[in-house]
């Protein structure tokens, strides 16, 4: 029992976490977006937006508070075989939602209502030599998964009646389940979609659109081009990490199935920590040193227009929906958050998300099914 | 060193681009061989459609400006060695009519003569001069 009331409090803790960092996202957007609105360089430092802002804040601070209290409360008091800490995050991204909506719409009204001049720069996309890092996590994640796939296959036959299917903090099992191509397959299997899909990831990332202000000395593409070859470089480093991990478990999970061992590697263990922090330490540095698509960096020059897909408010759905059928970008930078989008008005894109999510689901419904 | 499209312009987009990229050219902004964006990039960053600038550089490829190589994507050509002679007539009687609405336009002799001097000083045709 002690055991899920500590992974309840672990759980607690990341949500209050992510929940401050979520709190504090309009310090990093850049300059004239006010909750997915574009309202102009100006109108963003003025008063009515600081008004706005304090509301979010407010609304933050209301809904990660009362969902740490609720769940440490439950934690300590009510039924320990649950770890309650689980339903902080959920809260708190549904207080997320609320606020975000609520400051949406009070920003409409000033929202800027001429169309914006579209602005690109005449260098070359520096992108393919430098995509080392990239390719090598792609390589990673096939790899990995193809090892783990392997493994499985050889293993299978070997395997008893009943395998493990879950594991506790220790790494002994406690689960076990009939043996089947669904709970033997699904995790070899994650670990390739996860690592591949990452690897790719990284690399689309890398020539993502790029978002420029007008007349600022190219200022704001120096800042796009080190905050987009950034996050590029870290989602690598979380498919190389995803990629290890997974195989790692399978095989693992597959070596205690056949009774050559009695838990799981403790390093996969340290791995998943290690994960978890490098998730949490590359978001906070993303948005500490660069800000959303290079805020921090473009502060010389950003009381000058942003332009074309990102100022444009007709392109955007409740300000984080980005469509447009003339564009031709497949990832475009969000408004309001960290990272980047896709464009709902690319038909390749919405294609490619379908497919990912019908992958996901398919890997998961078949370990959940044939895990009964 | 960037271009920007008006929407509202009366002037075709694929054109704003061209007559963006002839005048980084004349400036001397853009020397021979230097590499531009890729259609595809050029395109995203614009938020324009793929043909939209593929129209764009075509022109300015028939018009001698650029080079498209598949691998290497678009460079900006060197001027050329010799002239065609249908070239040639063409592109005087182009010269003589600007300088023709110049000159109606109220430019003295003088402002015409000097402007001709700083053009041609930006182009640095000096150096190339036989």
């Amino acid at each position: 029992m002690m055991e899920v009331r500590w992974f309840s409090l672990g759980s607690l803790g990341l949500a209050l976490l992510i929940g401050l960092f979520i709190a504090w996202m309009p310090r990093f957007t850049r300059r004239g977006l006010l909750f997915g609105v574009y309202v102009g360089e100006e109108a963003a430092t003025g008063e009515q937006a600081a008004a706005i802002q304090r509301g979010w804040y407010r609304g933050m601070v209301a809904s990660v508070g009362s969902a740490f209290i609720l769940c440490l409360v439950l934690t300590l008091i009510a039924d320990p075989r649950f770890p309650w800490g689980i339903l902080a995050l959920p809260i708190i991204l549904f207080g997320q939602l609320v606020c975000y909506l609520r400051a949406y719409w009070a920003a409409r009204p000033i929202a800027a209502v001429a169309p914006p001049a579209a602005v690109a720069a005449l260098v070359p996309d520096p992108a393919p030599s430098s995509l080392l890092f990239q390719r090598l996590a792609l390589v990673v994640g096939l790899v990995c998964g193809l090892i783990a796939l392997i493994h499985a296959s050889v293993c299978y036959n070997d395997l008893p009646a009943r395998v493990p299917t879950h594991f506790g903090f220790s790494g002994k099992p406690d689960a076990w389940a009939p043996r089947s191509p669904g709970n033997v397959f699904a995790l070899p299997l994650f670990s390739l979609l996860m690592g591949a899909g990452l690897g790719l990831l990284a690399l689309f990332l890398a020539r993502a659109k790029r978002s420029l202000r007008r007349n600022d000395r190219g200022v704001s593409l120096h800042a796009q081009l080190r905050f987009r070859s950034a996050i590029s470089l870290f989602i690598a480093g979380m498919g190389i990490l995803v990629a290890v991990m997974l195989a790692g478990l399978s095989i693992g999970s597959i070596e205690v199935g056949l009774g050559l061992s009695e838990q799981l590697p403790p390093w996969t263990t340290i791995l998943s920590v290690l994960m978890l922090l490098f998730a949490l330490a590359g978001s906070l540095f993303l948005a500490f040193r660069y800000g959303q698509g290079g805020a921090r960096l473009e502060r010389s020059a950003d009381t000058q227009p942003l332009t074309n897909g990102l100022a444009d408010n007709r392109n955007w759905i409740l300000g984080s929906i980005y469509c447009n059928r003339e564009d031709p970008a497949f990832f475009v930078e969000k408004r309001f958050g960290i990272g980047y989008t896709i464009n709902f008005g690319n038909w390749r894109a919405v294609l490619v998300l379908i497919a990912v999510f019908l992958v996901l689901f398919g890997v998961t419904a078949v370990a959940v099914i044939s895990s009964r | 060193m960037s271009i920007s499209i008006e929407r509202e312009n009366q002037t075709a987009v694929y054109e704003q681009i061209a007559q963006q990229i002839r005048e980084r050219i004349a400036a001397g902004e853009l020397g021979p061989g230097m590499a531009l964006p890729t259609v595809r990039t050029l395109a995203s960053d614009l938020g324009v459609n793929l043909n939209t600038v593929a129209r764009a550089y075509r022109l300015l490829e028939e018009q001698g400006f650029l080079v498209i190589q598949d691998r290497s994507g678009v460079q900006v050509a060197a001027p050329a060695a010799s002239l065609a002679p249908g070239d040639r007539n063409a592109l005087m009687k182009e010269l003589q009519e600007l300088a023709a609405r110049m000159r109606q336009a109220g430019f003295s002799m003088a402002e015409l003569e000097a402007a001709w001097h700083s053009t041609l000083g930006v182009l640095d045709l000096e150096k190339r001069k036989r």
